[in-house]
């Protein structure tokens, strides 16, 4: 496929072919050019050395040929595309081997069809793509590295909130959205947005709790110094650190601690504060 | 994310579509605003109701742009928030900051019922 001066090159694979034909029609309309493949060995053969797209959205539950041994596939090619896996398998252990495989994104099936279309404006180019390290792959044990840049707060939520896809969609949001808080954070302040710096979590999922530790490559910060945050604020001022933040020239913010707060039942920080832990207690039914 | 936007009267209506998050609509939001400040427009109604997401620097920019507004002798009001965008103002104890309406007309009204509080 010759290279698109404005949309993306994206190949669809998936062995239904009314959502063959609806994402192409939805993707050629936002201004990409889309190929289309029914199975694995005929997605392969397009891609070749994977030079000719910049992004695959691929199906898991492929005949012949699984979609996890094709996104394997995929990574050893010369020039790999980024590969967005849509699956309605949402078992644990299909979304970590989709991890570990360097899946760029993660989109459970139903899904709008405009969901697809924003995931794929945002993702970044083949070329800029940026792995990630899966030091433990159990649905009860997750730790990974990955690389001090933005992308991968994008990247790493939309695992997590797949990966707790059994609880309740309150708590999958609170636990995803504090996650997100903590990991920008650590990227932005203890990373630098620097990608040779590496941030590491670990998750960790028993029958009473889902705990995430995020451990950033920064020295940490004095809480009693934090006012340009919205924790030091007093009750009557909800917006006093924005004036500090004004002061120090930084981008206006500083609600992430709060907002964290209330979105999980612990947060524990190491002394250094480069290390913090979020704990959300379940429910036995949860 | 996407800002759609027209006027009713001398009031500005924004039609915010899709993620309000750091780099992800934030800077969207600052550009236009600004626009509409310079240009003079300060009476301005935030509609949310398509916002899909939001983090704490969405909600940073919110702030920061209504401080923006009311420098300049206007203000910006909440239209149509979503469950989760009210409850994260509940959180941040901005829902005493902005006012926030369930319908378009209220809100628009509102802008010649009560004067803009000065700084």
């Amino acid at each position: 496929m010759a290279q698109s001066p404005f949309g993306r090159r994206i190949l669809v694979v998936d062995d239904d072919r009314g959502l063959r034909h609806v994402l192409a029609e939805l993707l050629q309309g936002a201004g990409h050019q889309v190929g289309s493949a029914g199975d694995g060995p005929e997605a392969l053969a397009m891609l070749g050395d994977g030079s000719g797209f910049d992004l695959v959205l691929l199906d898991i539950g492929l005949p012949s040929m699984s979609g996890l041994d094709v996104l394997a596939r995929i990574r050893h090619m010369a020039s790999p595309p980024l590969v967005i896996v849509m699956t309605a398998d949402d078992t644990s252990a299909t979304l970590l081997e989709a991890v570990r495989r360097q899946a760029y994104r993660y989109i459970r099936k139903p899904f709008p069809p405009s969901a697809v279309v924003d995931v794929v404006s945002e993702a970044g180019t083949p070329a800029s793509a940026l792995s990630i390290e899966v030091v433990s792959a159990r649905p009860e044990w997750l730790e990974i590295v990955a690389p001090c840049a933005l992308e991968m707060a994008d990247r790493l939520q939309s695992f997590v909130l797949h990966l707790e896809a059994n609880l309740p969609e309150a708590v999958r949001e609170a636990v995803a959205s504090a996650f997100r808080e903590l990991l920008t954070n650590a990227i932005e302040w203890g990373g630098k947005f620097d990608p040779n710096r590496k941030v590491r979590i670990s998750c960790v999922r028993t029958k009473r709790l889902l705990l995430y530790r995020i451990a950033d490559p920064g020295e940490g910060f004095d809480i009693d110094k934090l006012r340009h945050a919205a924790i030091t604020n007093p009750d009557d001022d909800p917006m006093r650190h924005l004036q500090v933040r004004e002061e120090q020239g930084l981008r206006p913010g500083g609600f992430g601690l709060a907002m964290t707060r209330s979105l999980v039942d612990d947060l524990i920080y190491n002394e250094a504060r480069n290390e913090v832990i979020l704990i959300k207690y379940l429910d036995e039914g949860e | 994310m996407q800002v759609i936007e027209r006027r009713i009267g001398d009031v500005t209506i924004l039609q915010l579509i899709g993620r309000l998050e750091l780099e992800t609509g934030d800077l969207i939001l600052r550009d236009t605003i600004n626009r509409l400040v310079e240009d003079g427009q300060v009476k301005l109604v935030l509609d949310m109701k398509e916002v899909t997401r939001l983090d704490s620097a969405g909600i940073g920019m919110l702030v920061s742009k209504y401080l923006t507004v009311r420098r300049a002798g206007g203000t910006i009001k909440l239209l149509h928030p979503t469950e989760r965008t009210d409850h994260l103002m509940d959180i941040t104890k901005l829902t005493t900051v902005f006012q926030v309406f369930d319908d378009e007309a209220s809100a628009v009204k509102s802008f010649n019922t009560a004067p803009a509080q000065g700084m």
